[in-house]
């Protein structure tokens, strides 16, 4: 039932009811709860160029699928009579719904009342969410707009309490491991707020308006001695563009709503259903000429991998998750003749493509959401290594590329490779036959080895070069010496790569890969359970 | 406000892209520089005008070091 349904029926209607008068209420209490935090409250949310959360919710469902449950929570106030007053709404919206047909449970935080602080909130009533979610094992969508705990809790309770929500404390990382879970972060998230925000597979802020802190500038400040406000301490450039906590950013509430929705298009409902397949009108044949020139002869000029990418899926079908974090590899959800499938690519453009720490911690999380849910991973492949210097050892980067490398390693779901250049070292690796099905392609202009030839050359023929009449003349002797041995013609006669491919026939040979990942995802269906990797 | 637009790895820079005053556009190359054997762009992470170049072509920078700093 809609928010409009509840509201109107009260109206005009002449119940012939003994329970006429409670019907009244019913529908005078449902009224209320739609008001939320009054006039001025919504007023101001919209001045500053926010949505309420229930605009929100209908933004983000289908139109008119919202179910609200739990509508009549509030703190009421009775006359000396007992005749109710007014309830003032609780500040959590919770309830069903359906985003492109499937179903969604979905909580919002109403800032309109006392800024969405927990003075005001039921908390049981997002707990509730949580495992209404787990229950019917459909996904949940975040719409986190809180300020965090208050101080007057205190004196409203009487005492303190431990930190925590009892069962469903327990029960939210096997959600992780379930459903897929969404988070916007649509205002100042602080403490739990911004728990509920990480809390998820993909989770996107709106600039300048969210901030996401372990706690903000009120209390930074006096803890610390840091005075700094809220914008530098948890805005989209310190949390969306560095540190990863946030995976995307939104322009607008109407892009973030956009972004979750279009993230969930393509993840199934739960961890024991395969992605959905939709409509395609991209041909399976399509042969784009351009791949043929993409990567340039020379190997100092980098390219735009985000156009190879582009001109292989399905058109217009690429979605970008954390593009500025990790940025030397890129993490996209795509699609390949309709079918759903995850997309790793390093990109050239950013630190020459190596794997740095923060790309590691980018990969493994991806390569974990794709397992979770079975989402067939295609891999183009231009690693030149593991990030070194002295930054990068500081960084603990070694551990983490193995931990990256190990998450590839443990996939249970289809893995298609395509080398498109480098692939060198422990990095190089990381992107061997693991996932079933992984009929490795490489195109011409690939290449790999345990160590790039110039600086092998140096290494091993350090005193013959330095003894020769001329060490330059001497060092390109051999560096073209041994790069004959780098041709991938010469791997492919030992069968140390499956095919050569001509970059044009890419999508083609996809697309027939797809349709086998998805006759055999049915087999892993379910949940995933891995080992402690590092 | 002023964003820094930094070296996102060591090594050298090879080439300057933009003067002082010149309005750039997000993803543009500012400067180029050279590691691992590669031309490696510094790119402008948001629309803005160069204020600053507080480098010079051939000046080996570390990573972190500001190369162009924008006005947004």
């Amino acid at each position: 039932m809609s928010d409009n349904d509840t509201g109107s029926v009260s109206q005009g209607s002449q119940l012939n009811s003994e329970w006429e008068a409670e019907l009244a209420e019913l529908h005078q209490r449902n009224r209320m709860a739609e008001a939320m935090g009054g006039s001025e409250g919504i007023e101001r949310q919209h001045q500053l160029g926010r949505l309420t959360v229930r605009e929100r919710i209908a933004q983000l469902l289908d139109h008119d699928s919202f179910h609200e449950v739990g509508k009549l929570t509030g703190k009421a106030t009775y006359d000396e009579a007992g005749h109710l007053v007014e309830v003032v709404p609780t500040n959590i919206i919770i309830g069903k719904g359906r985003v492109d047909h499937r179903k969604v449970v979905v909580h919002g935080d109403d800032f309109t009342i006392r800024g969405g602080s927990s003075e005001s909130t039921i908390s049981d009533k997002w707990l509730f969410a949580e495992r209404l979610a787990c229950d019917l094992s459909v996904p949940l969508v975040r719409l986190v707009d809180a300020s965090g705990g208050s101080i007057r809790l205190l004196e409203m309770n009487q005492a303190t309490k431990i930190p925590g929500y009892g069962y469903a404390q327990g029960r939210r990382p096997d959600l992780l491991g379930m459903v897929p879970v969404v988070s916007i972060a649509m205002g100042p998230c602080a403490g739990l707020a911004a728990v509920q925000v990480v809390a998820s597979h993909f989770s996107v802020m709106v600039k300048e308006t969210a901030q996401v802190f372990a706690a903000g500038p009120h209390v930074v400040a006096p803890g610390i001695g840091e005075h700094i406000d809220k914008e530098d301490l948890g805005g989209f450039r310190v949390h969306a563009r560095g540190s990863g906590v946030v995976d995307n950013e939104a322009e607008s509430e109407s892009d973030a709503l956009k972004q979750a929705r279009r993230f969930l298009q393509f993840l199934p409902s739960n961890v024991y259903q395969s992605p959905p397949r939709r409509p395609c009108s991209d041909s399976v044949d399509r042969r784009d000429e351009r791949l043929a020139s993409s990567v340039p002869h020379d190997r100092r000029k980098p390219y735009r991998m985000r156009d190879i990418l582009a001109a292989v899926f399905d058109q217009d079908s690429l979605f970008e998750i954390g593009r500025y974090q990790g940025a030397s590899t890129i993490t996209m959800l795509g699609r390949l003749n309709g079918y759903s499938v995850a997309v790793m690519a390093n990109d050239p453009l950013v630190r020459g493509g190596a794997m740095t720490a923060g790309a590691a911690e980018k990969i493994t999380r991806f390569v974990d959401l794709c397992d979770t849910f079975h989402l067939p991973v295609v891999n183009f492949v231009d690693q030149p290594g593991v990030d070194i210097g002295k930054v990068a050892e500081e960084r603990g980067t070694i551990r983490k590329a193995v931990r990256a490398a190990y998450a590839i390693s443990q996939v249970r779901v289809p893995w298609s490779t395509v080398f498109v250049r480098r692939s060198f070292g422990v990095a190089g690796a990381a992107y061997g036959p693991f996932g079933p099905a992984n009929i490795r392609y490489a195109w011409p202009s690939a290449y790999w080895g345990s160590i790039p030839i110039a600086g092998g050359v140096e290494a091993a023929y350090r005193r013959d070069i330095a003894s020769a009449p001329d060490p330059k003349a001497r060092r390109d002797e051999l560096v073209a010496y041994y790069s004959r041995f780098e041709s991938p013609f010469r791997t492919a006669e030992r069968f140390g790569i499956e095919e050569v491919i001509d970059p044009r026939d890419t999508r083609g040979l996809l697309c027939e890969w797809v349709e086998e990942a998805y006759d055999i995802i049915p087999q892993n269906l379910g949940p995933r359970c891995r080992t402690m990797r590092m | 406000m002023i964003v820094q637009v930094s070296a996102d790895l060591t090594g050298t820079v090879w080439k300057i892209m933009v003067n002082i005053g010149d309005q750039v556009a997000e993803g543009d190359a500012l400067a180029i520089m050279e590691s691992m054997k590669m031309e490696i762009p510094v790119m402008a992470p948001e629309a803005g005008e160069v204020v600053e170049i507080p480098v010079q072509e051939g000046d080996v920078v570390q990573e972190g070091t500001p190369v162009v700093r924008l006005k947004v």
